[in-house]
């Protein structure tokens, strides 16, 4: 029953994403830390191995076939030479959405769930790097290469149960070196996790960006009068009788908790960037795909 | 009762309550409202915020006004408002109700008994006692006034009689319990009966008098008996009556509408429109009625039971008694007897044993020398009618010129036509006179006479003459004598000087004779001397649905004659052979009340208000909540947080 709406938001999803980066050029992460790198990726490996660029002439060994063997290099002396091809690794990135209750919010009818611009983003950013090449996954996951591959992010990120708590943290056992990570989250439950996983990050050697993405009620704090705030999940609850008086106490701690992230980030060497889904996606998009890209 | 323009309040005190509706207001509105709930993610970052400034906020001026509207709505609701009530009951004393309990009371005898129950319901609510009085006859001795609450059960178990409304005669008995001032509600049947200006003179003295009149038309049916009887039907408005329905059993003996019958003109006299409507219906079908009703007016005033007087006419056929049975075919009462049968009562014999039953009419076929001719004479004087035929026997008479009881002198000797001996041929019947009873008999081609007795000529025969043969000779000649009437036919009443006999034409000419007879009505008078007593077989109520009497008390015919009382309702009784029937539609007049309140009948008693507020109430109460949750929509799930 919970299925057939699922595909059809898979295929709406993954068309949605599609539409998002046929703008984009082809994408090739910097190659560094290559040759530490568990995974391979479409990055020269600097030895002999599969992969599309040459790399040296070797003499012919048992064991290799006739069909091997180069025999325009072999005729010009008297030995079989076999051309070997530089072994070439994709480089490999895994991207994080929240699933915190919190994502679901949105604050209007007229603009997405944080949730669904969340999904929409990592599934662009995904295909952008599949064609560029790269093993892409979701954290967590094997990442992969191809086209398929988008399909299996897409339904995974569909599929994705939302949690029933505010808080979610990405996981950190997951992380590899070499790997390039993208956070996608509202950072507005308990920033600790977050921060223990941008120490353990920086400490592989780890890089990657953690994008805030806000609903503009969020950054905007419109309410007055009395209200009961709660959270998503109804675990936390506030009362106020004049919700008016604290919208700049609101601003200032949302002001806060991003300077501490993005002091955190500057210190593991990430990059934190904004978004609110009353913008375009676009914009969040090519400033992941500038932040990677560098 | 407190009355503000066209409403009234019961209990107005409760009005004061209104005085706290600002009160209310400002409580209502003082009442912090309840916290909007909105789903927040960032509520982490709320978390121990204080607020700068408590702002108190006001409840939407609609739901404040919704609230107090609604217990302004109670208030009033509880304050028993009444939309137009009805004027109070005059005075303030005890409270005396007068029902007039005849049959005249009973088409709109439930409405009577609602406006009663009012009357007792407001005197009740005021702490009045109150005495009911049921002007039926049968109520005795002192009125006993009681709380006003306790007679609904008595007044619910009263039942219009099946007689004319009686007012008590014993005024100075009747009120003697009553106090010197009381109030008198009087439920009118519309109509005046003897010791009503009494009564309401002696009321008068004592209080207010209000005259509640009834609602409907005032009907009633009467029999007027006759040579032919009719029905008179009386109304208290000039308005087209309804139907006049006879009512009897159908060939297969079930009960049915026979016949319905159209009324003459209209004679309107002190305010009472009187019609008289002919029973104008073949003898057969007269015969079955049972009873004459007034279409849907369900009182015994409306309803005529059929009785002797309406019905058979009671015939004595003397006839030669020496007939012997082969001789039946030629004997004259034989024709006679059928003829006669179907229509009428028969009663054979010799003359001094019929004239003991007191019959209408009493046929001799060919008697010369009529034996006790004074008890005869006497008897056709009285209003008997008497039918005689010729024969033989008179034919050879010589004394006939001297014969009494004839309507003219006969000539001696019978004149033959149409014998081996005489000349002319047998001849045939006129067509009858316009006015006379046999205004309209088709005469048959073959009804012939072929002998008869002549009669002697004078000046008077022309005039006494009802039917003549075709050369001008009597056939039928007629003749008053005091109250009553003698016929001759000149022929016989059997096949030997005419086949008239023979023809439907003679059953036709029997009928009609038969029906100019002057009913026997009050022939009882005549046993008057010793005291008969009728015993109701049938008695109506005075709804006039007839029942089985349950204790039938046989009634003095003294009284009887008094037409229905208390002790005799209206209803068939039975004396001996006699059926007579006491028939309680009768003269009607119209009361006038000086000096009493006449109350408007269309006036409505008032609209309680009450329900109508207090629903109002509740449905603003309902609007309140609905419009409170639509404020605090969205916080269905705080139970949770």
């Amino acid at each position: 029953m919970k299925g057939q709406p699922d595909q059809l938001r898979a295929g709406q999803l993954k068309a949605g994403a599609e539409a998002a980066t046929a703008g984009l050029p082809a994408l090739m992460l910097s190659a560094e830390r290559l040759a530490a790198s568990l995974t391979a990726g479409a990055h020269g490996q600097r030895r002999a191995g599969a992969g599309e660029d040459f790399w040296q002439y070797r003499p012919a060994t048992q064991g290799d076939t006739a069909r091997s063997i180069d025999w325009r290099r072999s005729a010009r002396s008297d030995g079989q030479f076999v051309r070997d091809r530089e072994a070439q690794v994709a480089q490999s990135a895994a991207i994080w959405v929240s699933a915190a209750a919190g994502m679901d919010f949105t604050g209007g009818p007229d603009r997405p769930a944080k949730r669904d611009r969340a999904d929409l983003l990592a599934l662009s950013l995904s295909l952008a790097l599949l064609a560029g090449g790269e093993r892409v996954g979701l954290a967590g996951q094997p990442a992969r290469m191809g086209r398929v591959q988008a399909d299996r992010i897409a339904s995974g990120l569909v599929t994705r149960q939302a949690l029933g708590s505010d808080e979610d943290a990405p996981p950190a056992e997951a992380l590899r070196p070499g790997q390039r990570i993208v956070l996608i989250d509202d950072y507005l439950g308990d920033p600790a996790p977050v921060l223990a996983y941008l120490h353990r990050a920086a400490g592989m050697g780890v890089q990657g960006a953690m994008l805030q993405l806000l609903d503009p009620d969020e950054e905007g704090f419109p309410y007055g009068g009395a209200v009961l705030f709660r959270s998503v999940s109804g675990a936390l609850s506030h009362d106020t009788r004049d919700a008016g008086g604290l919208r700049a106490a609101y601003l200032a701690r949302l002001a806060e908790r991003r300077t501490m992230l993005s002091r955190a980030c500057m210190t593991a060497g990430w990059h934190f960037g904004t978004h609110d889904t009353a913008a375009a996606p676009s914009q969040a998009l090519m400033w992941l795909w500038s932040v990677l890209e560098g | 009762m407190l009355v503000l323009g066209p409403i009234g309040f019961l209990t107005p005190w409760l009005l004061a309550a209104l005085a706290a509706l600002p009160v209310i207001w400002l409580i209502l509105r003082a009442m912090p409202p309840s916290p909007k709930l909105v789903q927040f993610p960032g509520t982490r970052l709320l978390l121990g915020l204080r607020d700068p400034q408590p702002v108190a906020q006001h409840t939407p001026w609609w739901l404040l006004l919704l609230r107090v509207l609604a217990i302004a709505a109670l208030i009033l609701g509880f304050a028993g408002p009444v939309w137009k009530p009805a004027p109070e009951q005059a005075g303030q004393g005890p409270l005396l109700i007068v029902m007039d309990g005849g049959w005249s009371a009973a088409p709109d005898w439930p409405q009577r008994q609602a406006r009663v129950l009012r009357a007792l319901d407001a005197a009740s609510g005021q702490g009045q006692p109150a005495a009911l009085l049921v002007a039926d006859g049968q109520a005795a001795g002192p009125l006993a006034f009681q709380p006003a609450g306790e007679l609904a059960a008595e007044l619910r178990a009263t039942h219009p009689a099946a007689w004319e409304t009686r007012y008590p005669q014993d005024l100075d008995d009747t009120l003697a319990e009553a106090p010197a001032s009381l109030s008198t509600l009087w439920l009118s049947d519309g109509l005046d009966h003897p010791g009503r200006a009494a009564l309401l003179s002696a009321l008068s003295s004592r209080g207010t008098v209000t005259v509640a009149p009834p609602q409907g038309v005032g009907l009633s049916l009467e029999l007027v008996r006759g040579d032919q009887p009719s029905l008179r039907l009386r109304s208290t408005s000039g308005a087209i009556p309804p139907a006049v329905l006879a009512m009897g059993l159908d060939p297969q003996g079930a009960p049915r509408e026979l016949a319905r019958l159209t009324p003459d003109e209209p004679v309107t006299q002190g305010g009472v429109t009187s019609r008289d409507i002919p029973i104008d219906l073949p003898s057969e079908l007269r015969n079955r009625i049972t009873r004459f009703e007034i279409e849907g007016q369900a009182a015994a005033g409306a309803v005529v039971l059929a009785d002797d007087g309406l019905r058979r006419r009671k015939v004595a056929l003397i006839g030669d008694g020496g007939a012997t049975e082969g001789q039946r075919l030629l004997s004259p009462t034989h024709y006679l007897r059928r003829a006669l049968a179907p229509s009428t009562d028969l009663i054979e014999g010799g003359l001094g044993d019929v004239l003991q039953a007191s019959p209408d009419v009493i046929v001799l076929a060919d008697q010369i020398g009529v034996s006790e001719s004074e008890a005869l004479l006497q008897w056709v004087d009285q209003g008997g009618l008497l039918i005689r035929f010729a024969g033989p026997r008179m034919a050879a008479s010589e004394r006939l010129a001297e014969e009494p009881l004839l309507p003219v002198r006969l000539r001696a000797g019978g004149r033959d036509i149409g014998g081996a001996l005489s000349w002319g041929d047998p001849r045939g019947i006129t067509p009858f006179a316009p006015e006379g009873p046999f205004a309209g008999l088709s005469i048959p081609q073959d009804a012939t006479v072929r002998a008869q007795l002549l009669a002697e000529p004078s000046p008077e025969l022309a005039g006494r003459t009802l039917a003549q043969l075709t050369d001008g000779t009597p056939l039928v000649t007629r003749a008053p004598l005091g109250q009553g009437q003698l016929v001759l036919f000149h022929t016989t009443a059997n096949a030997e000087w005419s086949n008239l006999a023979l023809s439907g034409l003679f059953v036709q000419m029997l009928d009609r004779l038969v029906a100019t007879a002057r009913a026997s009505g009050e022939a009882p008078e005549a046993e008057a001397t010793e005291e008969t007593f009728w015993t109701p077989e049938l008695v109506l109520d005075g709804y006039g649905r007839a029942t089985q009497p349950q204790n039938p008390v046989p009634v003095a015919a003294t009284e009887f004659a008094r037409g229905p009382a208390p002790g005799a309702p209206a209803g068939l009784y039975r004396a001996g052979e006699r059926v007579a029937a006491l028939n309680a539609g009768g003269q009607m007049t119209l009361a006038e009340w000086p000096g009493a309140t006449i109350e408007n009948a269309t006036q409505a008693p008032g609209i309680d208000l009450r329900g109508w507020l207090i629903a109002l109430a509740a449905l603003l109460f309902a609007l309140d909540a609905l419009g409170s949750a639509w404020l605090a929509r969205g916080r269905s799930g705080r139970a949770l947080a």
